[in-house]
């Protein structure tokens, strides 16, 4: 989903939850009963409907593994290691269509991958961690370049951490 | 009747020591939010602030906001448990000495030893300053944090030990009876059933933050005790999480007792209320892995639970005490002074606040929304309009005179409706800026990137102003002795 639809949504639930409040505080100062959608079976009701939504939301979002890596063949492996503060990234020739797997290490703190595509947005990220090594795959559908940010706080110059590398067109 | 005039004592002293600690906490949230304006005007190109400066005082904007939170949230809890329990003075003395030999720890490690890592301190970036600061300051900042930990463990143990001499066991002051079977004989207020869930997940949460502290401590020293650092992070995020969360649900104590005295309709401990707050005890020690959900690493049961906890935790908060509130307020012909005008706020920050965190607790979302500005936009959400609304209208409130309902619809609304655009305008940027990708914790920020700062330093001036009004109206109306 693009951030800015997900920005969208919370925005109508953040509303949402925001309206009960605003008739409750305007419902203050006349004195008589609680106004009815208030009551115990209501509340019940909420419950009800709050886990409805969750366990269709779990299953929609897990159906497919958010950190699955694929091990075809048609797949490209691309090492990337953080140093305090550049990128090391291993040259090869990255084409589009096929999955990317990065394998993502560091030599010293921990650090974030942040793969930004041409219009400055966040498309995937993997933390890099001592000890680790952290995978993370992502389909190139445009050629070009491709930014990547440190997105874990790593010291003083964690915000010049970034490089960048080249996606080709792959050949049909 | 001695028992009686013993609990009335101790009542005011609670209330006197309570209301040092609410203003101190008022004052480091002053200083904070200038912090985070500085932050902010930098990163908008407003004003020049080497980086090096920006880590310290984004390091001191963490630890103290954290600590400022929890301080206050720490101080309403004492004073509305003393209405209930017979708590020892002598313990709150001991916490507030700890946690400002903390403080002063804290503040000497950041702007003299130059230690600049985060609040989070998060292993082993201590120990890889690259140069911009020694070990000592390091472990300086660890022993400052220890300190303040230890300051809240002799709170909570006193705390609990009060809530065991009254209530005999921990099943009858979480109103487990009422959980499990329906009924109870004698049904808790809700002061003490939240209070007892505090003080068992805090503590769990503040030891495992203290053993955090001490291996990193030895690992400054004695680099060859290394520790594993998936590990660590666990340790790390588990006492942040469960830290900072406490610090609301401390708050929320002061909604509890203080608004029945406006609706005249007293805050009941009902079975869902129960329930509720039992789950919250489960749920804010297992949601914890939300925050390493871009570590595949980590088992992927780990990960779901990290995700589906999130979501439960919402639960609790919207359908329990969210829900009653409204209940109680409508129709209860409240009259709306700056008090309850925050506290209803802050009840209302911290529901609409808990709406991105749960959507970035989604494994899927975080993979695009993690370590941006998203982040700090939710937590500022549930911070910001959430705990230090409540805060502050516990403050108002202790500091109210009858003519306060008369005066809030004069100057006193002005400014609470300043706070509300202010602060959520402030948050709501936050959130814009993670959706357009911003990441979190940067000292530099590009171009495309600065209208956004610019607009949320506007924002945070008026929040800052409305809040320097909530605070030294606290402080002046306590030195001059108005006092309810």
């Amino acid at each position: 989903m693009q951030q800015h639809t997900i920005l969208l949504v919370t925005i109508i639930i953040m509303a949402c939850v925001a309206l009960p409040f605003l008739f409750a505080a305007s419902a203050a100062k006349d004195k008589g009963p609680q106004v009815g959608w208030l009551g115990y079976g209501a509340q019940r009701s909420l419950v009800a409907a709050m886990l409805v939504v969750g366990v269709a939301v779990t299953g929609i979002s897990l159906a497919v593994w958010p950190h699955s890596v694929s091990a075809g063949p048609a797949r490209q492996v691309v090492n990337v290691t953080g140093h305090q503060w550049y990128w090391e990234i291993e040259d090869v020739r990255l084409v589009t269509g096929s999955p990317v797997v990065f394998n993502v290490h560091t030599e010293d703190v921990n650090h974030g991958l942040g793969v930004y595509d041409a219009d400055f947005r966040l498309i995937v990220q993997i933390q890099a961690m001592p000890g680790y090594l952290n995978q993370v795959q992502y389909t190139f559908e445009k050629p070009g370049k491709y930014r990547i940010l440190c997105m874990e706080f790593c010291g003083v110059a964690h915000h010049d951490m970034t490089s960048e590398f080249t996606v080709s067109a792959a050949k049909s | 009747m001695a028992n009686v005039a013993t609990t009335n004592n101790q009542s005011k002293e609670a209330d006197a020591l309570s209301s040092v600690a609410l203003l101190l906490a008022g004052a480091v949230f002053l200083l904070m939010m200038i912090a985070g304006l500085l932050m902010r005007s930098a990163q908008g190109k407003l004003i020049d602030l080497d980086p090096t400066l920006f880590y310290q005082l984004m390091t001191a904007h963490g630890a103290g906001m954290v600590g400022a939170a929890a301080l206050s949230g720490a101080a309403i809890m004492w004073l509305f448990l003393g209405r209930h329990v017979s708590l020892n003075k002598l313990a709150f003395k001991a916490f507030l000495a700890l946690f400002l030999l903390g403080v002063v720890l804290i503040l000497y490690s950041i702007f003299v030893g130059g230690f600049g890592g985060g609040w989070t301190f998060l292993y082993p970036l201590p120990a890889h300053s690259g140069g911009v600061w020694e070990t000592a300051a390091a472990a300086t900042f660890l022993v400052g944090l220890l300190l303040v930990g230890a300051g809240f463990l002799v709170l909570y143990f006193e705390m609990g030990r009060a809530i065991l001499v009254r209530y005999g066991n921990l099943s009858q002051a979480l109103a487990w009876p009422l959980v499990f079977r329906g009924k109870m004989e004698t049904v808790p207020p809700p002061t003490i059933v939240a209070s007892t869930v505090i003080v068992i997940f805090n503590s769990v949460g503040t030891v495992v933050g203290a053993a955090t502290l001490a291996i990193s401590l030895i690992n400054l020293f004695v680099p060859t005790f290394e520790i594993d650092a998936l590990l660590a992070k666990n340790m790390i995020y588990f006492f942040g999480h469960v830290f900072i969360n406490a610090s609301i649900y401390m708050a929320v104590i002061g909604v509890y007792e203080i608004l029945p005295e406006y609706t005249g309709r007293p805050w009941k401990v009902s079975r869902p209320f129960a329930i509720g707050w039992s789950a919250v005890l489960l749920f804010v020690l297992a949601v914890y892995p939300h925050h390493l959900l871009q570590d595949m690493v980590m088992p992927p049961w780990m990960l779901v639970m990290g995700q589906v906890v999130s979501y439960l935790s919402g639960l609790p908060i919207l359908a329990v005490t969210a829900f009653a509130m409204l209940g109680y307020v409508s129709g209860s012909g409240m009259k709306w002074d700056l008090a309850s005008a925050l506290l209803f706020l802050g009840v209302f920050g911290w529901s609409v606040g808990v709406v991105p965190a749960i959507i970035d607790g989604i494994i899927s979302i975080n993979k695009v929304m993690h370590n941006t500005l998203w982040v700090p936009g939710h937590f500022h959400t549930y911070l910001l309009v959430g705990e230090v609304a409540m805060s502050f209208g516990v403050m108002a409130w202790i500091v109210r005179s009858k003519q306060d309902v008369a005066l809030f619809s004069g100057l006193q609304r002005a400014v609470f409706w300043t706070y509300v655009v202010g602060a959520l305008g402030f948050a709501m940027v936050f959130l814009t800026s993670g959706a357009a990708s911003v990441p979190r914790r940067w000292a530099v920020h590009a171009p495309e990137w600065i209208m956004q700062d610019r607009i949320a330093t506007l924002l945070g001036i008026v929040t800052l102003l409305s809040a320097v009004y909530f605070v030294t109206r606290f402080g002046s109306r306590l030195a001059s002795g108005e006092r309810k």
